[in-house]
Order: C-alpha cells, then sequence, then structure tokens
C-alpha cells in the first residue's frame, strides 16, 4: 500500500510520515519546493515529491502507483485571501490531479474550526452543527479556507464516486506547539486564563498522526467524518500550569470565569464594535465562542468505527512535548530498514 | 449599472467590498479560473452568478463594468475582451505589462466607446486629495517638488519573496517593485504633471528572489520635479508622500492618516517654527487616534480605492469626465516606462 502524503513536512505531516512507515505503509512525501527534507531524518524509502500546490503545473504524476491521498496541506499564515488560495485552491489543483489517476481512497485533514461552536449546546460531537454560509466568511481566514477545503473535497468525492474519510482534529499539540488559542489571552509572558476550568479538544501530534495512519489503512473507515481528541480533554488551567512548567517561561496568569468574558465580548460587540468591520478574534463571539466556550468532547464515534485508543496517554505526551528531543536512533527505531533519506540524519 | 469581476483574490475583495456599497450599481457576476474562489466571492458578497469562464460570463451577463483583477500578465487580454463584449474597464494596476500594450488598450476602448480606467488608488486618499485641494485653492501655492518614497518589506518568504510559488509580479521588468511603479508615478504626475525625463538607480541590498528590492528616480516634469523611490529595506512600513509648494510644505504617511502641513503664520517670524511644531504634533496625535480607529472598521489603506471608484462609477453614470482620463493613464504609464530597469541602467549590488 502507497500513500502520498501532502503537507508532508508541516508540524502534522511529518509525524503522519513517522505513523504510516509505522505501519508498514510505503509513502511518497509532498513537499514544497524549497523544503529542506534532511532535517527530517526520513528513511530513503520515502520517495519525495516536490511540489506547491497553488502554482505547480504537474501534479498528476504525484498519484502514479498511489492507493490513498492523506491531504493535510493547508496555508495557516498571511492574510484571509492568501489562506483561502493556498488551501482551498491547492485543494482544487490536487484533486483535479488525483481524478486523472487511479487513486480512488482519500482522507482529509479538516477540522473542529468547521463546527458552529456558537449553536452548539453541551457537547461538541460529529453530530454538531456545522457553520453555515455567509456566517461563515465572518469566522476569519482559517475557518473559511479550512471550511471551504472541506466542502470541495466533498464535492470531488462525490462526483468521481471515491473513498472518503473526512479527519477533523481539535487542537494539536506537540514540541515546539504547546501554546493553544483555547488558553485565552497571552500578553507577554503574562496569560489572561478565560474559563479555567474549561476542557480543551486537544490531541497530540503523534496521537491524532496515529489516527490518520490508521483511518489509511483501515477500510472501515472509509465514509465516516470523524473528531479526534484523546479523549475529554485537560482544562485550561492544568494544561497552562503544564505548558508553563514545560516551558519555563513564567508569568502571572490573571483567571476570568467564562461567562464573565463572555458577557463583556458580547455587550463590547453590540455596543462599541457595532459598526465595525475588522474586529480582533477574540472580541468577535463567534471566534470567541470558537476559542473558548465550554462544552464536552468525546473521541466514542473515533473508538466505534476504528477500534482507536491514543497510543500515549497525557504524561507520556507532556514527556514528548516538554522532555528531552529523542535521539534519531530512537526516532527511526520503529521504521522498516533503509538508508536515511539524508545526509543529516546519518551523521 | 451592472458591474462584474474578473479574478477573485486579494485586491478584489476591496473593490467588491466598495462595489457593494455604490448607489445604482448592482455587482452582477463574479469570474475566477477557481470555481471555489469564484462561488466563495459570489456567496460572500451575494453576488448572484459566478464564473470560471471569463468570455462566457461576458456573454451571459452583459455588464457595463468589468473589473480586472487579475495578476498583471493577463490584463491586456481580459480588458480586451471585456472592451470588444460593450463593458468600461477599471483594471488593477499595472494596467499592463507594456506600454505598446497599453497604447492598444486605449486605442481600442476609444473605437469602442468605452473607457479604460488604470486604479490609482493612493492618489484618492484623503491626504493627497486634501493637498491638490489646497493647491487647487491657491492656499498652497504652486508645486515645486513632490517626494514619495515606499518602505516596504517584501522580502518575508510569504510573499513577493516566496521561494515556493513566484508571485506573477516577478514577470514584469523590475519584479516584484515594478507592481508598486504606478503608485510612485500616479502621484507624481497628479502634483507636477508629466514627466518630461527620469534619471533612475535600480539595486540589490539583500539576497532574494527578487531582482532588485531598492529603486529611487528623479523626474523633471512639466510642473516641477520628483523623487520617488522604493526600499525593501528602511523600516518601519511606510508610505511617505511630502509635496513642496511655494507657499506650504505637506507631510503624510498613507499607510496611516497622518498629514500635516507647514506654511506661513501670522507671528513673529523667529516664533513660527514653535508654533508650527506645536500644531504638528497636535495633528499626529489625532492622525494616530484615527489610524487606530480605522483599524476596526473601512477599508483602512484603502480608502482611496473607495474614493476613486465610487467617483469612477459617479462620472460614469452621468457622462461627467473620469476622475482618471485616458490621458493621465497614458502619461503615468509612460513615467513607468521610463522608470523600468533597461540595459542601459547600471545595477549597483550594494554589498551589505
Amino acid at each position: 500500500m502507497k500513500a502520498l502524503v501532502t503537507g508532508a513536512n508541516g508540524f502534522l505531516g511529518r509525524h503522519v510520515v513517522n505513523a504510516l512507515l509505522a505501519r508498514g505503509i510505503a509513502v511518497r512525501a509532498m513537499v514544497r519546493p524549497a523544503t529542506r527534507v534532511e532535517p527530517l531524518g526520513w528513511p530513503a524509502s520515502v520517495d519525495i515529491v516536490r511540489a506547491d500546490l497553488r502554482t505547480s503545473r504537474e501534479l498528476a504524476s504525484a498519484f502514479d502507483d498511489v492507493d490513498v491521498l492523506i491531504h493535510l496541506a493547508a496555508v495557516v499564515s498571511g492574510g484571509e485571501d492568501a489562506q483561502f488560495a493556498g488551501t482551498v485552491g491547492g485543494t482544487e489543483r490536487l484533486l483535479e490531479a488525483m481524478a486523472s489517476s487511479g487513486c480512488r481512497r482519500l482522507v482529509l485533514c479538516s477540522s473542529f474550526s468547521v463546527y458552529d461552536y456558537t449553536a452548539t449546546r453541551d457537547v461538541l460531537d460529529e453530530t454538531a452543527p456545522l457553520q453555515q454560509t455567509p456566517d461563515v466568511y465572518s469566522r476569519g481566514g482559517y475557518t473559511v479556507a479550512k471550511w471551504w477545503q472541506e466542502r470541495v473535497t466533498r464535492r470531488f468525492a462525490e462526483t468521481h464516486g471515491w473513498d472518503l474519510t473526512v479527519l477533523r482534529p481539535g487542537f494539536i499539540w506537540g514540541r515546539d506547539h504547546g501554546y493553544l488559542a483555547a488558553l485565552g489571552q497571552q500578553i507577554g509572558r503574562h496569560h489572561v486564563v478565560i474559563g479555567p476550568l474549561t476542557r480543551i479538544p486537544m490531541t497530540h501530534v503523534e496521537n491524532c498522526a496515529d489516527v490518520f495512519a490508521l483511518a489509511a489503512a483501515d477500510p472501515r473507515a472509509k465514509g465516516h467524518t470523524l473528531n479526534i481528541v484523546d479523549g475529554p480533554g485537560e482544562r485550561v488551567w492544568t494544561y497552562l500550569s503544564d505548558y508553563i512548567s514545560g516551558t519555563g517561561k513564567r508569568g502571572f496568569r490573571l483567571p476570568i470565569p467564562h461567562w464573565l468574558a463572555s458577557a463583556a465580548v458580547r455587550l463590547a460587540f453590540v455596543t462599541v464594535f457595532r459598526r465595525a468591520t475588522k474586529v480582533p478574534a477574540i472580541l468577535t463571539p463567534k471566534k470567541f465562542d470558537a476559542m473558548l466556550k465550554p462544552l464536552r468532547f468525546d473521541n466514542r464515534r473515533l473508538r466505534e468505527t476504528l477500534g482507536w485508543t491514543p497510543p500515549l496517554d497525557y504524561q507520556q505526551c507532556l514527556a514528548r512535548t516538554y522532555g528531552p528531543s529523542p535521539a534519531p536512533a530512537e526516532a527511526l527505531a520503529s521504521w522498516s530498514s533503509g538508508t536515511a533519506a539524508s545526509t543529516s540524519a546519518q551523521r | 449599472m451592472k458591474a462584474a469581476l474578473i479574478g477573485a483574490g486579494q485586491i478584489a475583495r476591496q473593490h467588491l467590498a466598495c462595489v457593494n456599497t455604490l448607489p445604482g450599481v448592482q455587482l452582477a457576476a463574479i469570474c475566477d479560473l477557481s470555481p471555489a474562489t469564484a462561488e466563495a466571492a459570489a456567496e460572500r458578497y451575494a453576488i448572484p452568478s459566478w464564473f470560471t469562464d471569463h468570455r462566457t460570463m461576458l456573454e451571459t451577463v452583459r455588464p457595463d463594468v468589468v473589473h480586472v483583477t487579475t495578476p498583471p500578465t493577463s490584463h491586456f487580454r481580459l480588458a480586451i475582451d471585456a472592451l470588444q463584449a460593450g463593458a468600461h474597464v477599471i483594471v488593477e494596476k499595472p494596467a499592463t505589462s507594456t506600454f505598446e500594450e497599453l497604447q492598444t488598450l486605449t486605442l481600442r476602448a476609444r473605437q469602442v466607446g468605452r473607457h479604460v480606467v488604470e486604479d490609482y488608488n493612493y492618489v484618492f486618499n484623503r491626504a493627497p486629495q486634501e493637498i491638490l485641494r489646497r493647491i487647487e485653492t491657491g492656499e498652497f501655492g504652486a508645486v515645486t517638488h513632490v517626494d514619495v518614497l515606499i518602505c516596504l518589506d517584501i522580502l518575508g518568504p510569504d510573499g513577493f519573496a516566496d521561494p515556493n510559488a513566484p508571485h506573477p509580479a516577478l514577470n514584469l521588468a523590475g519584479g516584484a517593485i515594478a507592481d508598486f511603479l504606478p503608485h510612485l508615478a500616479s502621484l507624481a504626475h497628479a502634483f507636477v504633471g508629466p514627466h518630461r525625463s527620469a534619471q533612475t538607480v535600480w539595486s540589490k541590498r539583500k539576497p532574494s528572489l527578487l531582482p532588485f528590492d531598492e529603486f529611487r528616480c528623479v523626474v523633471e516634469a512639466e510642473r516641477g520635479t520628483a523623487t520617488l523611490g522604493f526600499s525593501a529595506s528602511a523600516q518601519p512600513d511606510a508610505f511617505w508622500l511630502r509635496v513642496y509648494g511655494e507657499r506650504m510644505q505637506a507631510t503624510a504617511n498613507l499607510f496611516e492618516t497622518r498629514l500635516t502641513f507647514d506654511g506661513p503664520r501670522s507671528v513673529p517670524k523667529p516664533l513660527r517654527p514653535f508654533f508650527s511644531g506645536l500644531e504638528e504634533g497636535s495633528d499626529i496625535r489625532r492622525a494616530a487616534l484615527s489610524t487606530l480607529l480605522r483599524k476596526f472598521k473601512g477599508p483602512g489603506a484603502y480608502e482611496g480605492l473607495w474614493e476613486f471608484l465610487a467617483l469612477t462609477y459617479q462620472a460614469l453614470g452621468s457622462g461627467a469626465p473620469l476622475p482618471i482620463t485616458a490621458e493621465d493613464v497614458l502619461a503615468v504609464n509612460r513615467m513607468v516606462e521610463a522608470m523600468k530597469p533597461t540595459e542601459r541602467v547600471a545595477i549597483k549590488e550594494l554589498a551589505i
């Protein structure tokens, strides 16, 4: 079995490549032309294809002999239009290329941001209401792009009769990505913690990557939409404490009850910012909810569909995130034999 | 009037948001090569139809005005097609890749009795318009010199210098900076008229994909002189406009709302700098507040684009003279042409 992974050198992508290799799945890793792959330490068995989904003219050959596409690529920086062009336009180009190939299986990395948090009551699971047009356009560039990426992908899958699995991770965390928008507002080294007891819909990057590899390999995933969270989630205060102690970035923490902050944001929105068209995310009720609304989360459908349990528990995740970096030999241990793809990894 | 856009990328957002507010103008259609981009723009701005083929759109919708907001190298053929379909054309700068294309375009517009207007949005920002108003009233005195300098970091990996996806503007002579020449030339033209001669220095200060990242030009024009410049290294980002008149001087930062004047005062001469400084400080404080507030609402630094579009549609609707005429467009682009790097221009590598 061979998987084409887009965004393979990204934060999630590099772990998905590892997880696929660990399951014995051959990997073709799509990276942007200027990407340095040597620091990733991939073995020679990883077939690297260089392309930028925004501009590359020839994408069809990337699908040669590919059984499943794992589409992770998204533009998460820059303005709203740059994100849309990169994430959605790139997906259109990629899937047009796939349509001309023999590949019929697709796993898409979507996002919790496609859900309408404001309309969701109590539990956010796969049955929760989704963002609707035109409201979605008030949710910011990342949400608009991910919402449209999922929409475009579903249309392609339906048109071409592909087997589609949509995976929607919550907040993905891991080494160098410990700080989450769910923690409130950071001011320098200090934190305004909104809703300290709120649980965070979170998944450690290695657990999340394991789900992608499993979904690619397991036919039971076909046709499903699954949220990825490791469990009910840590509370904001607990997670922030672990972040502070793990990173050593000490600062004051000012806890504010969620109901108070929510009321203040809504009051400001209907008074001060009533006619404003550009308001910071945390002062926009819908974006505020998407970052901070206290809801319950579970991974019941993921467990029931794929029989998945997170390979790493929270303490192990903390160690992986804030502990010493694993030695190259340890990182390579689970991979199939083969020489390293890069000279630097061999050193 | 029915308006349609070709190209739903970044700058299109400003056109769409503005046209949606104009009385008597209906946004009828939008076209983009990416179906999702076109459909998303149609949803967001309540546009009744969207297309991926501009000829189909032109035939189906028969718009009165077409905005061309695609990458520059595609402007010419799209604008020609729009004119052929009987529409006026508002084209983003730079209107065409070459001056020959522009001549062909303006000629075709004349032949079919339609207008081609290039967007010189910064000329229509509040500050240049206020300076022009004072010149008009005689309060400012005749302009002797204008100095325009854009300081903008375009060397970051996400923009013009993206190593993965070369920006379309890099295909223009002069590379990314060529994208800004119409801004410089249109402001110079607004204050000192068509150019007679131009001396340029194109240089590269830092390693990047860009052929040039610094540009300076001295222009001798019909009514005065101009110094025009672009710096990718000078920080912070700013768009300085300084106009020197026979009675007054004005300074503006077009990325902000800052505009100050210095002129004659009815105080003893030794006290003039003191009172000028007080007034300038007060103007800068007010501008600081309004720059902050405009971040929450409205087009921000694109205020001139909104004003330009409003005036253009007003003129098209009433048959009045356009705020930017074909002669203006040709004169500005002659200046742009004179500023472009040629083989005769020595390219100086600054070893920094």
